[in-house]
């Protein structure tokens, strides 16, 4: 009852299916083509429609075929170029931000936690995520409102005598928000270059009695650069998009990439939506190619050779 | 063996129990007997946990989808994407979208006679002359059914402040400066300054619902000049936010809806008032719409019990004590004094008087959500916006 069923000659014929299916010539080969499938109507089609569509003439709700450069006219001509030069800034702060919190988290772990707990000790920057991203912005509200746990703490040693309005609704708060959503990535793109670095470098550093600046500045730094660049592109590009972050804790109005696209829809302005969208794509390609032209960020996947 | 059996004794048992629960569960809705309609509409349209008192009330069964309160949403799916296949009925702001949405086929010209709570309308909206009469007509012929209204103002923190405010002037004083909030929408933001610097002198703007590109530019300027000079401390965005900041004393005075002043003043337990402004309000409407698809389904019977309840003072009064909404019916009084047991009588006689002082005011302007220059209010907001 309990032993495997003599099944006779059904097994060979299961297998012989199987074998059928993962054959050379047989179905399973057509498997490897999902993603690729997946990718061109999902991806690379919407990407095409974009650029079409923000030539497209808008109509009252929706629009019609055409050419025209209206959508980024109303792009350039309005208000929405200062929005999004803003969020650019704030994009290239929280960056600069992530790399001086984040890049010696990711040394430390690699140069002093041993080497069975580093995977864990990144894995800890994974918990922030498990909570939502609306729900770890609000909570900055009262953490930095006028009446919030920071100023209450400022006024309580006597750094300040009233409370400090500068911390919420203003581009310190975005800036802060944005840090708090993208830290991880600049912990764990470091790591994973740092981790390429093999340790007798470090002990090289040691022997040759290398400061850690220099070692920093001409060793390692070079050495994780992909990394670095890989998640300062991935930080920047997040950033302009996430417009939850103006929503919720920037200024009167503060507008994000991402807030100029919702709003774009909000006013059922699709060509100029989908213009905004195809400028940030175009973006985000530019930097991709200027960081692999000067750090190779295929490297990022690579052995230490 | 035996313990074999016993487990597939315990499973079937279970299996049963599982079926049986699941029958029952299946049978319970049905007990709100009746026709079948397939609402999508915002949450506040329900001023019960549940859809249950409605359903008994109205004799018919709802299948409910929650809808945002964002006008391009009920655009892009309903002439778009595939509601009309989705919904029988849906909500939405009234001036504008009754509009676009009769122009392109999307919902059904209205038969008034077949509700009869239809004469406890206002005259303001039932009269084809009535200043509410466009919000609920396209082309003259009326479209929707209004279902909450309101006259929105402004909140302030007299704990804080120490004394009431009557005009929206202290919205724009540099005495509040950094402790002031307004709306993240053009439409109620604009509107409400254009009524401001209207009626206070500082600027002639004709029609404050429907500017011109001229008006609407100057509107833009003086709010960016006072952004620059850090009056607001922000602009808020949904229901959430607003009582946020209002309730947590970022800031002591802010435009917005009413719901936000109630709760706002409830979870702070502090006096935030909500004032009746002299220069004028903007007022608006929901309205619920017929699609024509559903009409055509004979779902229409269904729709006419679901609008004419919203008509009634059983369901206008139970709206005003749950979210403070008015109505632009009448009869709600004479209904909470006749149900002494089921509400704070005193309490929603006063919010309704202060409604109808804010209603009386005569610088009110109807919201309008497709003005003619829309473009215009977008680009300049995106101006002040990047201020």
């Amino acid at each position: 009852m309990s032993g495997p069923t003599d099944s006779g000659g059904a097994a060979p014929q299961r297998r012989t299916l199987w074998q059928a299916i993962v054959d050379d010539h047989g179905p399973g080969r057509l498997v490897l083509w999902i993603p690729l499938v997946f990718m061109v109507v999902f991806f690379l089609i919407p990407l095409a429609l974009t650029l079409v569509w923000s030539v497209f003439e808008r109509t009252m709700f929706w629009m019609e075929p055409g050419f025209t450069l209206a959508a980024y006219q109303d792009f350039f001509g309005s208000g929405r170029i200062d929005s999004f030069l803003g969020s650019v800034k704030s994009a290239a702060v929280t960056v600069g931000v992530a790399f001086v919190l984040g890049f010696p988290i990711a040394v430390f772990v690699r140069r002093s936690v041993p080497a069975h707990a580093q995977h864990q000790a990144v894995l800890l920057f994974i918990l922030p995520f498990m909570i939502s991203e609306v729900i770890r912005l609000f909570a900055l509200r009262p953490v930095l409102g006028r009446n919030g746990i920071v100023n209450d703490l400022l006024m309580s040693i006597g750094v300040v005598d009233e409370p400090v309005s500068a911390l919420l609704f203003t581009p310190t708060s975005v800036v802060i928000g944005e840090v708090l959503s993208f830290l991880p990535f600049m912990v764990f793109c470091g790591f994973l270059a740092m981790e390429a670095v093999p340790d007798y470098v470090f002990e090289l550093c040691d022997d040759i009695g290398s400061g850690l600046a220099v070692t920093l500045r001409r060793v390692i730094i070079p050495l994780a650069a992909p990394g670095i660049v890989a998640a300062a592109i991935f930080i920047f590009v997040n950033s302009l998009g996430l417009f939850l972050v103006p929503d919720l804790l920037g200024g009167p109005g503060a507008a994000n990439a991402g807030t100029l696209v919702v709003n774009a829809i909000a006013a059922l302005d699709f060509p100029l939506a989908m213009a905004i969208a195809a400028i940030m794509v175009a973006m985000m390609v530019v930097l991709l190619l200027i960081g692999h032209w000067l750090f190779d960020l295929t490297k990022l996947l690579e052995p230490f050779r | 063996m035996k313990q074999m059996d016993f487990n597939r004794r315990l499973f079937l048992q279970g299996l049963a129990a599982t079926a049986g629960g699941v029958a029952a569960a299946g049978i319970a809705p049905a007990k709100a007997a009746g026709p079948t309609i397939r609402l999508w509409s915002a949450p506040i349209m329900r001023p019960f946990p549940t859809w249950e008192p409605f359903e008994q009330q109205a004799g018919i069964t709802i299948a409910w989808s929650p809808k945002s309160a964002s006008a391009d949403e009920a655009l892009s799916k309903m002439m778009v994407g595939d509601g009309k296949k989705l919904y029988d009925a849906f909500t939405d702001n009234g001036g504008g979208m009754e509009d676009a949405m009769a122009e392109n086929g999307v919902i059904a010209e209205l038969d008034t006679s077949r509700m009869k709570n239809w004469g406890l309308l206002r005259d303001e909206v039932r009269d084809p002359n009535g200043a509410a009469a466009h919000s609920i007509r396209y082309n003259d012929k009326i479209f929707a059914v209004p279902y909450i209204a309101n006259a929105d103002s402004l909140a302030y923190n007299k704990t804080v402040l120490g004394q009431d405010y009557d005009s929206w002037a202290p919205l724009f004083d540099p005495e509040f400066k950094g402790k002031v909030a307004m709306q993240n929408d053009f439409g109620p933001t604009m509107t409400v300054t254009a009524i401001y610097l209207h009626e206070s002198g500082q600027m002639n703007i004709k029609d404050r619902s429907n500017m011109t590109k001229d008006e609407v530019q100057g509107v833009a300027e003086y709010l960016i000049e006072k952004k620059k000079g850090g009056q607001f401390r922000t602009f808020w965005n949904g229901f959430q936010q607003g009582v946020d900041l209002l309730a947590s004393g970022e800031v002591v005075m802010m435009s917005c809806w009413e719901p936000i002043q109630r709760v706002a003043a409830g979870k702070a337990s502090q006096d935030i008032v909500y004032g009746t402004m002299k220069e004028g309000h903007q007022v608006w409407n929901n309205v619920v719409m017929l699609t024509k698809d559903a009409a055509k389904r004979g779902v229409d019977e269904a729709f006419y019990k679901l609008a004419d309840t919203c008509l009634s003072p059983w369901y206008t009064t139970r709206q005003l004590s749950r979210f403070g909404f008015a109505s632009l019916t009448t009869g709600m009084v004479d209904y909470l004094e006749a149900h002494p047991a089921d509400f704070n009588v005193a309490d929603l006689k006063a919010t309704l008087k202060s409604k109808e002082q804010r209603y009386a005011v005569k610088g009110n302007a109807w919201q309008n959500v497709y003005p003619k220059e829309l473009r215009a209010y977008q680009e300049w907001w995106s101006r002040v916006q990047a201020a």
